[in-house]
């Protein structure tokens, strides 16, 4: 059967750009399709993310211009799918391409046109809060930075045409039909807001001081309507008082939305801290029915808020609010301990939850895959990245509604599912620039080339070009000196590399725009006229100079000749560097051979690489084997029985039982690990590990367990279940061992489980009493709907809080005493079972693994990803990944997701025969350094090591390691280290140059 | 005092204050035209010496922004190295007689263009207001061929 | 005194004006309150100068071009015809009697017809009374007004919008789409409300910095309007915040950019 190597994503939020990233960096080809001119989605309108608070854009952005340039992704954006014909591993797709009117090549993304449309519109990205104009980019930053016109508002007055100098404008675009072949699709439509328009009694729509979540998110952002500053938006105070209604849209049956969208908790929480952050003195309160803070060190900053941040947190369901006509303030009015109240604020935030995409029916029916009783894709437990049509895989929030960190570690895993399935295929429709061959430079005087760009009027209608030119071709080292409407237009690209080689230049030097978007199109025309990529520097003659001194055509113009010179000063120095090649060993080493180790050793394997698996215990299966029967009706035994079979019989897999990992050496694609088993020591060569090292159950000392037989875990409980245990009263205690001063942690699966273990309960015996005593029921996404199952059947669900823990003692039986909130009364319960839902801990050996690896731990003994948000299963040590429990507690469709992740994360490694590195890295300089060791301690990559040599221990620099960030320079008392196309000697003439008119 | 046009010299981090500056840039946030800019890929990339040559070359003020901290670089640590050298430093300046407000260390994000030109203008005036630098009448450093 | 109003009078060369010669050719009597101005034709004859005129205390503004179809630069004067509709637009905006305004068409064989025109516009502003902007004690708040309006039919985008109204309500548009007048009037309507209001605060932040409800009260706008403008205008760079006066932002007038 056919099988093609191209994938095609379709959703371009954080989900579509990092499953895109994964298989394009794994060797395929993919076609990323957006429906917006830009990709990025909701992330790009985020302000800051949690539990860690980052600038949303500064974690965003190099990921999206990472996608917008990457070779083996092709962006398709302002697209539409129109049909799928064929099946797994040979789809053809044709999609509907909306005419942008505005051509993609030669548009510069200046602007030029926006500023002078005559025509505005509602600014969708600042929902709308602000205003855009009939031609419009997204965002800022937008990927790609390619105007669109608004055809629905769009007059046809036509001087967006006259005004672009790059003439870029096509009035007569149509929208086109394109079709590519691909072999499997991933789908990332994401999410859409809830409309809370429909819940009519909290007045938004009606009261202009009731916003969504997502406009209180622009309105706090620094790019937002209000640059970051809270206002009111019916008359611009600033608010005191701010409510946060959650659950909008949420568990909520009457909107036909029962589930829990998981994220609003969080984000709400966010808003309120970052709120008070942004207008100090700002009064938070978060009216709610359970914090549902159960991700990875959440609860933490659940805790942070209300005790360090001031939120005020009031357990309720709001009624409704209404509006003062005059001052536009709204009340409040809401139940809080049987008393109904009604408390003034100044606005309102309405925490919204996730809709499946408006077009998803849409989807579903051209795809052909089925959705689930709510419209997102229909997924199994077992299988979380497939849909029910073979060959398309789904991630992010249209697979279950998810935050960000989630939706990554998924996305990662629909690409190891797209790339599995065509793997064979691997590198056949990715193409690799061939450059000429490098000239040698060494011994030549600098004869830097300089191109000064107008960028249309951008530049020329403020700093005075040809005084710049004249200027730079005095300058020392010049060699060469032009002038371009447009330095990036593909001619002028063309003409560069004639004028490199008609005048024998071996510095290049262009003035316009940022590096940090053309940089990399510029090295590339330098390779192409066989110069080293890094001869090459940029003067940013535009961005910061003249369209931030607009006003000042004279001071800007004498900036700008500034700053060619401090370019040209740093030009003169900078030398060639070559970016190190490491060789990759085709193998993987899995520690952990639980559910999640398993199932990334399958993946991995299934594509072709030698996987050692490695588990400590006997018998492969970890906790899973403890699990007999899961929320949904699957068979989690046949499951296993199912993965153990296929794991064991896999050519590529080398199972190592009983096993323990001694020593790990090496770096990314270089492992070497001694393994110890009963059979002796073993070494193992490979070019990744993956942590699947999962947790354990916590053994509690309270609540008599241990001491009574009747005290048992929800595990255990299982366990007696399935043996035909069929307790009359059962009492459950949640958040044991979780939760709580030692383990200030949230265990994440106790309330599920909890659930699941009632319901059997009240299956097998229909007249039992089942108690549940919890502090916040956490049954988020879809199995909230076990959570009413459960209430409907009769289960009891009593909260209770740390100052009022349920007491339980035995004489002559056991006696549960705990204090009904709603009653304000004790109640006294006699159980034949007292189950305790002990949360999860961190796998013992993590501590000594973290230690081999040099990897490391969160507080809570867990292992810490490089990033939070958009690194899940990362660590900054590259080549190392990590899944599943060992990550922090999590379900069994989650650990799935994530395992299946890591093996796509390790594939962009093991998919290549060797890897090419940055070349701008450290160096360390033998004969200077004194071996101090300064620089290993402030390197977060451990990219440094300690060698001895002649006796003398001095620091050495792993090429494959370093990122190039120029700490260990800046640290190195002994001035030893070079940091690469950064030295001491190209930022001081930088300096120097900035301050001092050069001598002629 | 009034023709002072204080002269700043800018290190910014390549990931966040460089991309701030661009977005001020994008916005078109006017800002007075006293600041050159060098790009390091971190904040923390930046020595005191690099800010030492910034002043004895006649700077009047040097700049230093990089990622909020305690997760936005993308270095991971980077800005809290900067943050830590930039306090010394200080401490230096102010033994050799070199007002310490002269340097200043600030968090600028990619989406805090806003904050880059306010910043920019507030320096301006405050460098306006302690006038030029003590260094300035110093010799004259000749850059260029070395 | 009986009132004598100031009448400004635009003549395109070609007709008009040789229609007002014509008029003194032949002797016709007509009233002293006309001051001439001759362009070379009436399209020349925009918003801002028209604006500024009333700014500056006249009592009325008469714009005389050649017939349709007569005009010695084929279509100046319809043209004019769009401007002057622009300039009406901005006049009723300011609470300026729209009725200080007139536009026609004389020929240079009409020399009677202008003598008429002139009687008939100098009895209509007769009427209507003296300008509230002339003499020594000029309406202040009036006159902010009409300078705004003056402000918005200087910027960009009215005069770009009145510059391609003819072509595109006539011949239709870049996409070779139909637009009809109501379209069009629609999307003026809508900009000129948006840029009288933006220079209307702008204005007002110049005189003295305010909060969106200072400004409203002033300006009798709605606030969340206010706002709206103000994020619009910080947003071009001509506002921005000056300092937090208890829970109000107080804004200040920018450099505005060319």
């Amino acid at each position: 059967m056919r099988k093609v190597g191209a994938v095609m994503v379709v959703g371009g939020g954080i989900a579509g750009i990092q499953a895109s990233l994964d298989l394009a960096d794994s060797g395929f080809k993919v076609y990323l399709v957006e429906k917006e001119p830009s990709i990025g989605g909701v992330m790009t309108q985020l302000d800051k993310t949690f539990p860690t608070n980052d600038c949303a854009m500064c974690i965003l952005a190099p990921k999206l211009v990472g996608a917008g340039r990457h070779p083996n992704i092709e962006l398709v954006p302002y697209s539409e799918l129109k049909k799928v014909e064929g099946e797994e591993g040979d789809f053809k797709v044709t999609l509907n391409r909306k005419a942008m009117r505005v051509d993609p090549e030669k548009c510069t993304g200046c602007g030029d046109c926006a500023q002078k449309c005559p025509v505005s519109a509602i600014d969708k990205y600042n929902e709308g809060l602000g205003e855009r104009k009939g031609i419009f980019i997204l965002y800022s930053q937008a990927v790609p930075l390619v105007f669109a016109i608004d055809k629905e508002k769009c007059l046809g007055c036509g001087i967006c045409a006259e005004v672009c100098k790059a003439e870029a404008i096509r009035y007569d675009e149509e929208d086109t039909e394109v079709e590519v072949e691909v072999g499997s699709i991933i789908l990332a439509p994401g999410f859409e807001e809830f409309d809370p328009r429909i819940v009519t009694e909290y007045g938004y729509g009606r009261y202009p001081n009731v916003v969504t979540s997502i406009e209180f998110e622009r309105i706090l952002s620094a790019t937002g309507p209000y640059r970051g500053t809270v206002l009111r938006p019916s008359d611009g105070e600033l608010p005191r008082k701010v409510a946060f209604l959650q659950c909008v849209g949420s568990r909520d049956d009457r909107v036909g939305n029962p589930y829990c969208s998981g994220v609003c908790c969080m984000y709400a929480i966010k808003e309120a801290v970052i709120a008070e952050e942004h207008n100090p003195g700002l009064e938070p309160t978060i009216f709610f029915m359970d914090i549902r803070a159960f991700g990875k060190e959440f609860d933490d900053y659940y805790a942070r808020a209300e005790e360090e941040r001031g939120v005020r947190f009031i357990r309720c369901r709001v009624s409704h609010t209404d509006q003062e006509p005059d001052s536009k303030d709204l009340y409040v009015t809401y139940v809080e301990d049987g008393e109904v109240k009604k408390e003034r604020f100044d606005m309102v935030v309405l925490s919204v939850g996730m809709n499946p995409p408006a077009d998803a029916d849409k989807l579903a029916d051209i795809m052909g895959f089925e959705l689930n009783d709510y419209g997102f894709a229909k997924t199994g437990l077992f299988t979380p990245l497939e849909t029910t049509r073979p060959g398309v895989y789904v991630c992010g929030a249209f697979a279950s509604p998810k935050d960000i960190p989630d939706s990554v570690a998924q996305a990662s895993g629909a690409a190891a599912k797209a790339g599995r399935a065509i793997a064979s295929q691997r590198g056949t429709l990715i193409t690799s620039a061939e450059y000429p061959a490098e000239r040698d430079i060494s011994g030549e005087e600098p004869r830097v080339g300089v191109f000064v760009c107008h960028c249309g009027i951008n530049i020329g209608g403020v700093v005075d070009v040809p005084e710049v030119v004249e200027y730079a071709r005095a300058l020392p080292g010049v060699a060469y000196v032009e002038r371009n409407l447009y330095t990036c237009s593909q001619d002028t690209q063309e003409s560069i590399k004639e004028k490199i080689l008609e005048n024998s230049l071996n510095r290049v030097v262009v003035a316009s725009c940022t590096p940090r978007t053309h940089e990399p199109m510029f090295r590339a025309t330098l390779q192409e006229a066989g110069l080293n990529p890094y001869l090459f520097e940029m003067a940013n003659i535009r961005d910061q100079c003249s369209w931030v001194h607009m006003h000042q055509p004279e001071a800007a113009t004498e900036k700008a000749k500034d700053l060619v010179r401090m370019a040209v000063a740093k030009a003169r120095l900078i030398q060639p560097l070559k970016k190190p090649r490491i060789d990759v060993t085709p193998a993987a080493l899995v520690i952990g051979g639980g559910l999640s180790g398993m199932t990334a050793a399958l993946e991995l394997a299934d594509q072709g690489i030698e996987t050692h698996l490695v588990e400590k215990e006997d018998e492969l299966g970890g906790n899973l084997r403890r699990i007999k029967f899961v929320l949904g009706g699957e068979d989690p035994q046949a499951k296993l029985g199912e993965l153990v079979g296929r794991v064991k019989g896999h050519e590529n897999i080398r199972v190592h039982i009983g096993t323990r990992v001694e020593d790990i050496q090496g770096y990314i694609g270089n492992f070497e690990t001694t393994l110890l088993s009963k059979a002796g020591e073993e070494a193992v060569k490979h070019g990744v590990v993956i942590l699947a090292t999962g947790g354990v159950e916590y053994q509690p000392s309270e609540y008599l367990y241990g001491e009574d037989d009747g005290v048992m875990t929800q595990l255990e409980l299982e366990e007696k279940l399935v043996e035909g245990f069929s307790p009359d009263t059962v009492v459950m205690i949640q958040c044991v061992g979780s939760r709580c001063e030692e383990r200030p942690y949230c265990s994440r699966i106790c309330c599920n489980d909890a659930v699941k273990n009632a319901l059997k309960v009240k299956e097998a015996n229909p007249c039992s009493e089942v108690f549940v005593l919890y502090k916040d029921m956490r049954t988020y996404g879809f199995n909230e709907d076990y959570y009413r199952k459960a209430a409907k059947e009769g289960v009891l669900f009593i909260r209770y809080d740390d100052e009022h823990k349920p007491e339980v003692t035995n004489d002559g039986g056991l006696r549960v005493r705990v204090l009904d909130p709603v009653l304000n009364e004790d109640i006294v319960i006699e159980p034949d079972a007292l189950v305790l839902s002990a949360g999860v801990l961190p796998a013992l050996d993590n501590q000594r693994l973290a230690g081999l690896l040099k990897v490391p731990l969160s507080k809570d003994g867990f292992f810490l990803e490089a990033h939070m948000k958009l690194r899940p299963l990362d660590f900054a040590t590259d080549g190392v990944f990590l899944c599943g429990m060992a990550h922090g507690p999590k379900a069994i469709d989650e650990s799935i997701s994530q395992a299946c992740g890591a093996a796509a994360r390790a594939m962009t490694i093991l998919s290549k025969e060797t890897l090419e590195t940055e070349g701008a890295i450290a160096r360390v300089n033998e004969d200077l350094c004194s071996g101090c060791r300064m620089c290993e301690g402030v390197c977060e990559f451990n990219a440094v090591e300690m060698v001895e040599q002649d006796g003398e221990v001095h620091s050495h620099i792993l090429e494959e390691l370093c990122k190039g960030c120029g700490v260990c320079a800046a640290t190195c008392p002994s001035g030893a280290i070079t940091a690469g196309h950064f030295t001491d000697g190209e930022i001081l003439a930088q300096v120097r140059a900035a301050l001092t008119e050069v001598s002629r | 005092m009034t023709d002072f046009e204080p002269k700043i010299v800018g290190f910014l981090c390549n990931w966040c204050s460089y991309a701030g500056a661009d977005l001020a840039g994008v916005s078109r946030f006017q800002y007075p035209p006293n600041l050159r800019v060098i790009r390091v890929m971190c904040s923390g990339r930046v020595h005191p010496a690099h800010i030492m040559e910034a002043f004895k070359n006649g700077a009047d003020g040097v700049l230093v922004a990089g990622c909020h901290p305690p997760n936005d670089c993308h270095y991971i640590s980077g800005n809290l190295k900067a943050q830590r050298r930039v306090a010394l430093l200080k401490m230096l300046m102010a033994q050799l007689g070199l007002d310490p407000e002269r340097l200043r260390l600030e968090w600028i994000s990619a989406a805090e263009g806003d904050k880059f030109a306010r910043v920019i203008r507030e320096m301006v005036s405050n460098l306006k207001e302690l006038g030029p630098s003590p260094l300035h009448d110093s010799e004259a450093v000749i850059a260029g061929d070395d | 005194m009986a009132f004598e109003p100031n009448i400004v009078g635009f003549l395109c060369n070609w007709c008009s004006y040789a229609g007002a010669d014509l008029a003194g050719v032949s002797r016709i009597q007509y009233p002293t309150n006309l001051r001439v101005i001759r362009v070379m034709c009436s399209g020349r004859v925009e918003p801002a100068v028209v604006l500024s005129i009333l700014a500056e205390g006249a009592d009325g503004v008469m714009i005389t071009g050649c017939h349709i179809g007569d005009c010695h630069y084929i279509d100046g004067n319809l043209h004019a015809k769009r401007k002057y509709e622009l300039t009406r637009r901005l006049v009723e905006k300011t609470g300026l009697k729209t009725g200080r305004l007139r536009l026609e068409w004389v020929s240079a064989a009409e020399g009677q017809r202008f003598a008429d025109l002139v009687n008939d516009f100098t009895e209509q502003i007769r009427e209507l009374g003296p300008s509230p902007l002339s003499g020594t004690t000029p309406d202040l708040g009036l006159l902010l007004k009409v300078r705004a309006a003056k402000a918005a039919a200087e910027g960009f985008r009215l005069r770009a919008l009145v510059g391609k109204e003819e072509k595109t309500v006539t011949d239709g548009n870049v996409y070779g789409e139909e637009v009809t007048q109501e379209e069009w009037d629609k999307v003026m309507t809508e900009s000129v409300e948006t840029e009288y209001s933006r220079h209307r605060i702008h204005i007002a932040l110049t005189e003295a910095p305010g909060s969106v409800k200072e400004l409203s009260e002033k300006l009798g706008m709605g606030s969340q309007a206010v706002l709206e403008h103000i994020v619009a205008l910080r947003q071009l760079g001509w506002v921005d915040v000056q300092e937090i006066r208890g829970t109000s932002p107080v804004y200040v007038t920018m450099e505005v950019p060319q």
